[in-house]
């Protein structure tokens, strides 16, 4: 177990590392030398001294090797100091701390929505394959990845928003506004956690020692309640982390239409305003915090199924 | 519970497949089964694989699959007519008054589940026994079976358990609920000898001592022949013969019971002699296998082996279950690595290419293939990692192969599921033999087998040896299987060779304690001087 505990944790300090550094380069493979461009706005004229641009590389520690400047960059970034934003001039961490909260709670409500759904129907219809029950909810829950979000929300608006008036249409405010993007963003996790339960179900109903545990005079309930249902959701857990990870970074279309000022709003921005310190910042936030996740998931499932990894000896 | 009550009796049972609308089509699976078990009464009911035993006593259970039903008859434990009882009566029967112990433990257990959670069940359903009285009434339970730490062994998920250990576990809980009368569904046959016979000792010990029923379930006449009171040959879903147990070892009335006593014992032995002229083909020198950490120093599954096989040569490697067989296979094949020592193949230059020379041939045929593929492309894929032959080419050899090892090539386009264990262990050996290996290693080929399919797998195995010239490396815990397979034997314990002879001699007169017991054990007739009629019957 400790032997992998190590070896998990060291493949997430190495997919940072790497994923950071990728980042770390963007601005070496955009257009324009910085350097000029920051004395250009700062000088009238359209020569720039070259002594200056020395001086400033210089100043910035420009002249380091690579691997210097991206270690320091790599430090200060874990210490809190993600640079200024080109846009606000205000310090990328002030601006992606509280968009990372808002968008962890608004994928936290949006997973334990599509929980609350999917596992009763996935449990119901993984008991009775190829019941007319277990038909109806399979294409319900397909249907559901048909439906893009940017189709679903402006629907969603409309019937909740615009017809009914019992939730707001837009904005980050109280839990009345939350209600609608975690739907929006709860749909296609429903279809693909319900589908994952139906056939973790299946499997572990079909599995020889649920007849030997009937034998030993369990009820059928009792059966399916002890050695059925926790074993068939076992696979689940990584698929949970796999979708929180996902939806980090994957909530820009929800998060643009209802106005949610959370990470994928953020990245939305600053690309759109070419503000490379942000983009920066809010990618190496959500690697990191998806590596993690993803690790995480590992152990739990790890410590939930007992002969995932068991030694042959 | 007075005796009375656990009677259990089979009345004309008939079983058939149900059609989607609830009736049933006119074919039985089982059909005029009687058959009666009283307290403390050991019946064995035996037959090949696919006989209906295991559903005989699913009947009884009321849990058969939902395609299959109860056409006709009647199934009675005591007064309580099973096939008419209430889902509560039947769940307060299962596992109470009627216990099952099946086969394959292993598979029988949860595996997110401990031993202990395992007990707990039928403790708390029948006994009523809760929190601490269950735990120590699972821990005595433990240790009735044989568990020599049952703290450490209620605590033990299945996968940690051997397969030994498992069956003993199962064991337990089979008995945990106290029942009267216990269906015991070929509870030994994936075991070796020894522990066969412990266990069959422990239930008949459980039999003597509280007037336990058992209807003992069985391929294998002569594993039961020393216990049971009587016995029922079962055939295509038929009571064939019926009999004391004695009368019917010794005057089998019909083919098909000579046939099974015939398989039950693979006699006569090896007459063949080590072909002491061939030069070695392979050399084992001190090999030695540590699993685990080296800081633990890990568990030693091989140490210090050293073993010679000349061409031609069947060279048996016997031992208990735990002993290193399979690594050892693993470790001359390549599969594994050796931690210590040399393994030296001498192979004959003129046959094939060093990398394919060795193959192995796998225990599990249902494991071995690939569920989805058909056999044709399973048995495509040595061809096409190791020639460059074109399609036309690959499809000979591969209807060659299958002509060699009798099977059918219409057999090519089925999946494994729609093939017999007999027929993909043949698939096995067909596709071992592709790749013209000189050393073929049979790691348990047989055991997975009912008797009679077994037999006929080996018989082709010898015939492949004789015309190829093959020289055989014969991994099993079956004494019978060596002996009649084998010109020498060598025996492991704990990972140690300890004992190497020609296998005339070593059945003779075994040196090691350890050979001496297992020879013992493989003898279970002997006390009731059913051994030479077991002889007489072979055709």
């Amino acid at each position: 177990m400790l032997q992998f505990i190590t070896k998990r944790t060291a493949t997430l300090v190495a997919a940072v590392v790497v994923s950071s550094f990728a980042v770390f380069l963007i601005p070496y493979f955009t257009p324009g030398d910085p350097v000029r461009k920051i004395i250009r706005s700062r000088v009238a004229g359209d020569a720039v001294d070259a002594s200056a641009v020395q001086g400033l590389s210089e100043s910035l520690g420009l002249n380091d090797p690579l691997a210097v400047q991206y270690f320091r960059w790599l430090g200060d970034f874990f210490s809190g100091d993600m640079g200024l934003s080109f846009v606000s001039r205000t310090p990328v961490a002030d601006q992606v701390l509280p968009a990372l909260s808002v968008t962890l709670s608004l994928v936290t409500m949006a997973l334990v929505l599509a929980a609350a759904v999917s596992l009763p129907l996935g449990i119901v219809a993984g008991l009775r394959p190829g019941s007319s029950l277990d038909k109806a909810i399979t294409a319900v829950t397909q249907a559901l990845i048909a439906m893009p979000e940017y189709w679903v929300a402006p629907v969603l608006v409309l019937v909740f928003a615009l017809k009914l008036s019992v939730l707001p249409t837009a904005g980050w405010n109280d839990l009345s506004s939350a209600v609608l993007p975690a739907l929006t963003l709860a749909l296609r996790p429903i279809s693909f956690f319900t589908s994952a339960v139906r056939a973790g179900i299946i499997d572990a109903a079909a599995a020889e020692h649920v007849p030997a545990a009937r034998a030993r005079g369990l009820s059928q309930g009792q059966a399916i309640l002890r050695h059925v249902v926790p074993n068939g959701l076992v696979p689940l857990s990584t698929l949970f982390a796999v979708w929180f990870a996902g939806l980090l970074g994957g909530s820009v279309i929800v998060e643009v239409i209802f106005a949610v000022p959370g990470m994928g709003r953020l990245l939305f921005d600053a690309v759109v305003n070419s503000d490379i310190p942000l983009a920066q910042g809010g990618v190496v936030v959500v690697v990191a915090l998806a590596v993690g996740v993803t690790t995480l998931a590992d152990f739990i499932h790890r410590f939930l199924s007992r002969t995932v990894g068991a030694s042959l000896a | 519970m007075s005796p009375v009550n656990t009677r259990l009796v089979l009345e004309d049972l008939e079983v058939s497949h149900k059609d989607s609308d609830g009736g049933t089509s006119g074919k039985h699976l089982l059909s005029g089964i009687s058959l009666s078990v009283d307290p403390g009464e050991f019946v064995a009911l035996v037959g090949s694989s696919g006989s209906g035993k295991t559903l005989t006593a699913m009947s009884c259970l009321q849990l058969l699959p939902p395609s299959l039903g109860i056409t006709g008859g009647s199934i009675k434990l005591g007064d309580l007519d099973l096939t008419r009882a209430s889902e509560q009566e039947l769940n307060s029967v299962r596992g109470g008054r009627l216990g099952m112990l099946f086969q394959q433990p292993k598979r029988m257990f949860n595996p997110n589940r401990t031993v202990e959670q395992h007990l707990k069940e039928p403790l708390r359903l029948h006994g009523g026994l809760r929190g601490s009285k269950a735990r120590s009434k699972a821990l005595e339970l433990l240790g009735e079976v044989g568990f020599a730490d049952p703290v450490k062994g209620i605590r033990a998920y299945p996968h940690q358990l051997s397969g030994g250990m498992a069956q003993r576990a199962m064991t337990a809980l089979a008995l945990a609920g106290q029942p009267g009368m216990l269906l015991a569904d070929e509870p030994t046959s994936a075991l070796d000898k020894v522990l066969e016979r412990q266990i069959l000792q422990l239930l008949d010990r459980e039999r003597r001592e509280r007037g336990l029923g058992i209807l003992y379930i069985t391929h294998n006449i002569a594993s039961v022949a020393s216990f049971a009171d009587r016995v029922l040959v079962m055939n295509s879903g038929s009571i064939v013969e019926a009999g004391p147990a004695g009368a019917l070892l010794t005057r089998p009335r019909t083919a098909y019971t000579r046939e099974l006593l015939a398989a039950a014992r693979l006699a006569p032995e090896s007459r063949r002699r080590p072909p002491s002229r061939e030069r070695e083909i392979l050399v084992l020198n001190g090999v030695g296998k540590h699993f685990g950490s080296r800081r633990k120093l890990g568990h030693a599954a091989l140490q210090d082996v050293s073993l010679t096989l000349r061409r031609g040569e069947i060279l048996g490697v016997l031992g208990q279950s735990g002993s290193g067989k399979s690594t050892l296979a693993k470790a001359i094949v390549g599969l594994e690595t050796a931690s210590a020592g040399t393994i030296t193949r001498q192979l004959d230059p003129a046959g094939s290419r060093e990398a394919t020379a060795v193959q192995l041939v796998f225990q599990e045929p249902h494991g071995a293939f690939d569920p989805r593929m058909t056999l044709r492309t399973s048995l495509q894929a040595p061809l096409r990692a190791h020639h460059d032959l074109s399609p036309e080419q690959r499809n000979e050899r591969i209807t060659a192969a299958m002509a060699e090892v009798e099977l059918d090539a219409a057999l090519l386009d089925k999946r494994p599921a729609q093939c017999s264990g007999g027929q993909l262990q043949r698939a096995t050996i067909a596709r071992a033999l592709l790749l013209e290996p000189q050393v073929l290693i049979c790691d348990e080929a047989t055991s997975a087998l009912d008797a009679l399919t077994q037999r006929t797998i080996l018989n082709l195995l010898l015939r492949l040896q004789r015309e190829h010239n093959l020289s055989l490396i014969v991994i099993s815990h079956d004494m019978d299987v060596v002996r009649y397979m084998c010109d020498r034997v060598a025996v492991l314990l704990e990972g140690r060779v300890v004992e190497v002879a020609e296998t005339r001699d070593f059945f003779a007169a075994p040196q090691h304690q350890h050979s001496q017991a297992l020879v013992e054990a493989s003898i279970p007739c002997r006390a009731d001087g059913l051994w030479s009629v077991l002889d007489v019957a072979k055709p």
